[in-house]
């Protein structure tokens, strides 16, 4: 029951985090087109999820194995620029969309937003949900009787956590502004990105599709260990490595890179426009 | 009136999207080229270690594995149910239905002690890597 419990719970975290966030967001701009889409999104994603779970069940040959391990680690880099996508649009149109909608003039949720914001809600759902589906699964092929009904009691439960810290954090902004709550989430949702590209990284090494070169650079574990607890939260979370080779290095420098290069744009081209004005 | 400055935010918002696209095409090629390029240089033949997992155990329990040398772990799930081959030291994973076969990488490891399990039966299937 426990183990049932645990997991339903932590797989869930993820899409909650993703999905907790564009709820929030889309209620606070009464956005409710947003809203239908987002939910269309998350029974897609679970669809996806008993989908994945029952494909791999049904497969046995090594090159099908290896089909669906490589659909896996494409939906890891799309659920990356998805969100990051996601982030960027929501700086771009966040802070004014409040008063679009108001003025009637709301051209900021266009049916290529809306489809976006589905896809994302179900790609966070459907990702880690096949997993979940296929150790559930298999915790009931094993067990039987009062065992089976603990099984499902777990799961059940974890469930119920997984809602409640839905609810816990989409009713957040609440207790918070709205541009503090803005701000947290799209760190928090940049962060998980990050999570999510050097965690897709680390499944190209292990596919030997990438080098990781000479293995771990350096050994933080005694300052934060990355296998449990706080540390592995923020490993999961925000691509934390207690020994990371220079495959995971690359990728998150690169990430930051392009993400601050895009939030700074201005200020930077300001600059290079100010370089050339003095020249001249 | 209306029409131009409807005109101008549309192209307000359509420069900074072919912008933000030239930006990631440039980010992934940079990546491509940096990670494909020591790549190419070892694609050699690596030791290969075979895990069994079946009926919430793991054959061998315990791998011994060569210090500094990139290796192959080949996990088989001999069933009856769904298993996942963890380590999370070495920070791999893989979820197989019963019947189901792949492997891992893993990138070269100094002398040490690495955990390895079956997640979905950690009451039964423990084991360990040993690196030397």
């Amino acid at each position: 029951m426990g183990s049932a419990l645990i997991i339903v719970w932590r797989e869930s975290v993820e899409a909650i985090l993703v999905v907790g966030i564009l709820y929030a967001w889309l209620k606070a701009n009464d956005a409710r087109a947003g809203m239908r889409s987002l939910m269309w999104g998350v029974a897609g994603g679970v669809g996806v999820a008993f989908a994945f779970g029952a494909v791999m069940l049904a497969i046995q040959s090594q090159l099908a194995v290896q089909t669906v391990e490589w659909m896996q680690t494409a939906i890891v880099f799309v659920a990356a620029v998805l969100i990051v996508q996601m982030v960027l649009w929501m700086r771009e149109h966040g802070r004014r969309l409040k008063g679009e909608l108001e003025s009637g003039a709301a051209d900021a949720l266009r049916t290529g937003n809306l489809a976006r914001i589905a896809v994302l809600a179900a790609v966070a759902v459907g990702r880690e949900g096949a997993e979940t589906v296929l150790f559930l699964y298999g915790l009931m092929v094993e067990s039987s009787g009062a065992q089976l009904a603990q099984v499902t009691a777990g799961a059940a439960l974890g469930l119920a956590l997984a809602l409640a810290t839905f609810w816990l954090l989409s009713n957040g902004v609440r207790w918070m502004s709205w541009r503090l709550f803005f701000r947290v989430s799209e760190a928090l949702l940049l962060l998980f990105a990050s999570a999510l590209l050097v965690g897709g990284v680390d499944r190209l090494t292990a596919a030997d599709v990438l080098a990781a070169g000479a293995g771990p650079q350096w050994d933080t574990t005694w300052l934060l260990d990355d296998t449990r607890g706080v540390g592995n939260v923020v490993s999961q979370f925000a691509a934390y490595r207690a020994r990371p080779d220079v495959a995971e290095l690359t990728a998150w420098a690169l990430y930051w890179l392009v993400v601050f290069a895009w939030i700074w744009r201005g200020r930077i081209l300001g600059l290079f426009a100010r370089g050339a004005t003095s020249r001249g | 009136m209306r029409s131009r400055s409807e005109a101008r935010s549309r192209r307000e918002a359509v420069v900074p999207a072919r912008c933000m696209r030239s930006l990631w095409i440039a980010a992934t090629l940079a990546t491509a080229a940096l990670v494909a390029a020591p790549t190419l240089t070892y694609a050699a033949e690596m030791p290969t270690f075979t895990v069994v997992l079946k009926e919430g155990r793991l054959h061998p329990a315990t791998l011994e594995v060569p210090a500094n040398t990139r290796f192959k772990i080949v996990i088989r799930n001999d069933g009856p149910g769904p298993a996942e081959l963890e380590s999370r030291s070495l920070r791999k994973e893989k979820v197989l239905a019963p019947g189901a076969t792949s492997f891992v990488v893993v990138a070269p490891q100094k002398p040490g002690e690495h955990d390895m399990f079956d997640e979905f039966h950690p009451d039964t299937g423990q084991g360990r890597i040993v690196v030397k």
